[in-house]
């Protein structure tokens, strides 16, 4: 079964994500910071990586480049609210970049493409 | 023993008037007057001493007598005559007893004056007053001397001065006053022309716009009253382009014209009030004098002309004769068809900054050195007005670029401080609603008894769809300016537009027209950003015809940028709403957000260009976008 790695500091929003992804049939794991997500990274290395933005502790930027540092295989989606980090270049390192919404199709698709691609490269 | 008193009584009275004269003679301008008078003395001096002589010529007859006094006393009065001074003598009831011919021709005296008062030929203000001289004569009093203005007999103004004097009779009482009549029209033409120097300078400084100013200077160089010349051209320089420019030329073109205008106001005397009042500013109306002028350029190095000569030795020139002189080329001469004109240099800080030249090119009157002198000192007053009308008007182009850079970079300030702030808030309020939103779609996939609970969770979920469009719309605003530019037909793009916007047209009933220039160069833009700003404006210009109507495209090139103008036949913006429509959140519609326009300005203004507004009630509203070709 393919793992996700969620990462949101919103306790409902994680539940809502972790409900409808399972739905979809993957794993999810889920942290609440860019710290917990590495050190989940470290107990299981997941599929693929949701990662939020503005977190506290430690922000989604920061995280992803910490994680892909050590695994730089790992395909990450930025999800945030934010609409403007596109232009960060930090952000570039991820595949793909989607402003939240309500409607989690766009997110579902993102999933499977980003994996498919990942999975005609290897 | 009778006359040798007579005489002597008459020397005294002569040494009187000197000792008064030279009481006078402190005061500078009154040289010529001095003169004047000192030639009246030497004069009746003469004419005294023939009297004196007059009597004892034992060889004569009664007859021969009577003869030769009529004969000496006509020579007499032809010595006193050719004085040039306007003589009369009043008795003690100012009754005329005798008057010169000078003083009748001066007084426009048609009949003898003889028995007259004399207030009935001098028709001065001062009778019977003690500032009378002829009064004060009579009362012991030193005569006095009084001014006044006389039109004469050949109609021309004169300003003459009166001085009485006592003449004493053999019993040394006063029984007669001597009046005499001098011109001094010259030295007070001078007072006045200084006077109205001072004056001119004064107005002068008040005025700040340059073309007013030039009329003025001119004006007044050419004005009967001031400095008199029959016509005046104004030269500035130019330092861009090194030249010498005509700028203003007044004064008749022709014979006729100026024979008009005298004729007009040969009444007048021009005081500093009828000159600024008479500036009607036809310099509007070119004059063949005035056109010729502004086409006069002459290069800063060119030293054969005499005007840039002028310029640069910052000293003035009299040309005498045109046609002789070295310094006159033959275009000059020939443009100007005078033999004598006078070049002043305007002088500012101690740089040339133009010339005035002036000549009496109808009355053929040659100008003096005097003239000059002051038509100099008039210029220098000039140049330095003009020095600060041009100041004034760098200063009022700066201020308006700092006004319009400052506005400019307020409304940036603005759209920076909203942009941040929205950022921050649409985050914040994104976050609820995907939370709301998606559970209530998770709530959707179940199935209830109870229809109603469908259609609420369904309600739920639209309108949080809805929340979320604003918020996208918003974030559209704050996004920040990056662009991804690639070289494009701008053509290709609108018609890509239109081609989107197809069925919404036909919905609405809208008829499209498009009018593309062929060759319409490529330039490079960001397509996506572009093609919004073309979405925006159109959806605006559909808007505005709810009942339908003409939309206009059309797409031009110039030599820097290319213009695309969305012309709609709809309701038109008021002009008091015309400055806002670009500022953020100002909307008109009640489901607009107001962030359309002013994003579209940011993304053009982001690729160097702008958006005008043109709009006229029952006309529609065009919006031009210019977008650089660079």
């Amino acid at each position: 079964m393919t793992t996700i790695l969620l990462v949101e500091d919103d306790k409902n929003q994680r539940l809502l994500y972790e409900q409808e992804l399972s739905l979809e049939g993957y794993e999810v794991v889920t942290a609440s910071n860019g710290r917990e997500a590495l050190e989940k990274v470290q107990v299981q290395l997941p599929d693929i990586v949701i990662m939020d933005i503005n977190m506290p502790k430690m922000d989604g930027i920061e995280a992803i480049g910490k994680i892909l540092s050590k695994n730089k295989e790992i395909p990450v989606i930025i999800n945030t609210a934010y609409s403007n980090y596109k232009d960060n270049y930090m952000s570039w390192a991820a595949d793909a970049y989607i402003v939240k919404s309500s409607d989690l199709s766009e997110l579902k698709d993102t999933i499977k493409k980003v994996l498919a691609n990942r999975a005609e490269d290897s | 023993m009778n006359n040798y008193h007579s005489t002597s009584n008459f020397n005294t009275t002569i040494s009187r008037l000197r000792d008064l004269l030279n009481e006078y003679r402190g005061r500078p301008l009154d040289e010529n007057l001095s003169e004047k008078i000192e030639n009246a003395f030497l004069g009746l001096e003469a004419g005294i001493a023939g009297q004196g002589a007059e009597i004892t010529k034992p060889s004569e007859n009664t007859e021969q007598q009577k003869e030769r006094r009529k004969f000496e006393r006509r020579n007499k009065d032809k010595i006193v005559d050719a004085i040039g001074i306007g003589l009369c003598l009043l008795n003690k009831d100012l009754k005329v007893t005798w008057a010169n011919q000078t003083l009748c021709d001066w007084l426009n005296l048609k009949d003898s004056p003889v028995g007259n008062t004399c207030h009935d030929i001098y028709h001065c203000d001062e009778i019977g007053t003690a500032v009378c001289p002829a009064v004060n004569v009579f009362n012991g009093n030193v005569s006095n001397i009084i001014e006044t203005w006389i039109e004469s007999k050949n109609r021309k103004k004169m300003c003459v001065h009166h001085v009485a004097m006592p003449i004493l009779d053999a019993d040394r009482y006063i029984n007669e006053a001597l009046i005499l009549t001098i011109d001094a029209t010259e030295s007070e033409k001078t007072v006045h022309r200084l006077l109205l120097l001072q004056r001119l300078g004064q107005a002068m400084q008040g005025i700040l716009h340059l073309d007013k100013l030039l009329h003025l200077i001119l004006t007044c160089v050419t004005s009967g009253y001031a400095f008199g010349f029959n016509r005046a051209l104004l030269f500035l320089i130019n330092k861009e382009l090194n030249v010498l420019n005509g700028k203003l030329a007044v004064g008749p073109s022709s014979h006729e014209e100026a024979h008009q205008i005298w004729k007009d106001i040969s009444n007048k005397y021009g005081s500093l009030k009828d000159i600024l009042d008479k500036l009607d500013y036809s310099h509007n109306i070119d004059t063949p004098l005035n056109t010729m002028t502004k086409l006069m350029v002459y290069s800063l190095s060119d030293t054969k002309e005499v005007v840039i000569l002028c310029a640069k030795e910052k000293k003035p020139i009299i040309i005498k004769e045109a046609h002789n002189d070295p310094r006159v080329t033959e275009e000059f001469r020939k443009a100007l068809r005078v033999d004598e004109f006078v070049c002043v240099p305007l002088i500012a800080k101690n740089k040339p900054i133009g010339v005035i030249v002036a000549d009496n090119a109808y009355t053929g009157e040659p100008i003096s050195e005097d003239y000059v002198n002051i038509l100099t000192m008039f210029a220098n007053q000039a140049a330095l007005a003009i020095e600060n009308a041009g100041t004034y008007k760098r200063l009022e182009d700066k201020i308006n670029q700092l006004t319009e850079t400052q506005q400019r970079l307020i409304r940036s300030e603005k759209m920076a401080a909203i942009g941040s702030m929205l950022s921050y808030i649409a985050h914040e309020i994104r976050n609820p609603l995907v939370t709301i939103g998606g559970f209530a779609k998770t709530l959707s996939r179940f199935t209830f008894t109870d229809s109603k609970i469908t259609t609420n969770i369904d309600i739920i979920i639209e309108e949080v769809k809805r929340l979320e469009k604003i918020l996208n719309n918003i974030t559209d605003f704050a996004k920040p300016s990056t662009l991804e530019k690639v070289d494009m037909q701008i053509c290709e793009v609108m018609e890509n537009t239109c081609i989107l916007m197809e069925n919404y047209f036909q919905e609405k009933n809208i008829k499209l027209h498009k009018e593309f220039e062929t060759d319409v160069p490529s330039i490079s833009i960001d397509p996506a950003q572009i093609k919004q700003v073309f979405l925006n404006i159109l959806i605006n210009a559909v808007e505005a015809m709810p009942d339908g109507g003409d939309l206009n495209i059309s797409i031009k090139s110039g030599i820097e940028s290319i213009e695309i103008d969305i012309t709609d036949s709809g309701k038109s913006i008021p002009q008091d709403l015309l400055q806002n429509i670009f500022d953020p959140f100002f909307t008109t519609k009640p489901n607009g957000t107001g962030v359309g326009l002013s994003v579209s300005l940011k993304i053009i203004e982001n690729h160097g260009g702008n958006i005008a507004v043109e709009s006229k009630h029952g006309k529609g509203t065009r919006m031009s976008l210019i977008l650089p070709i660079k």
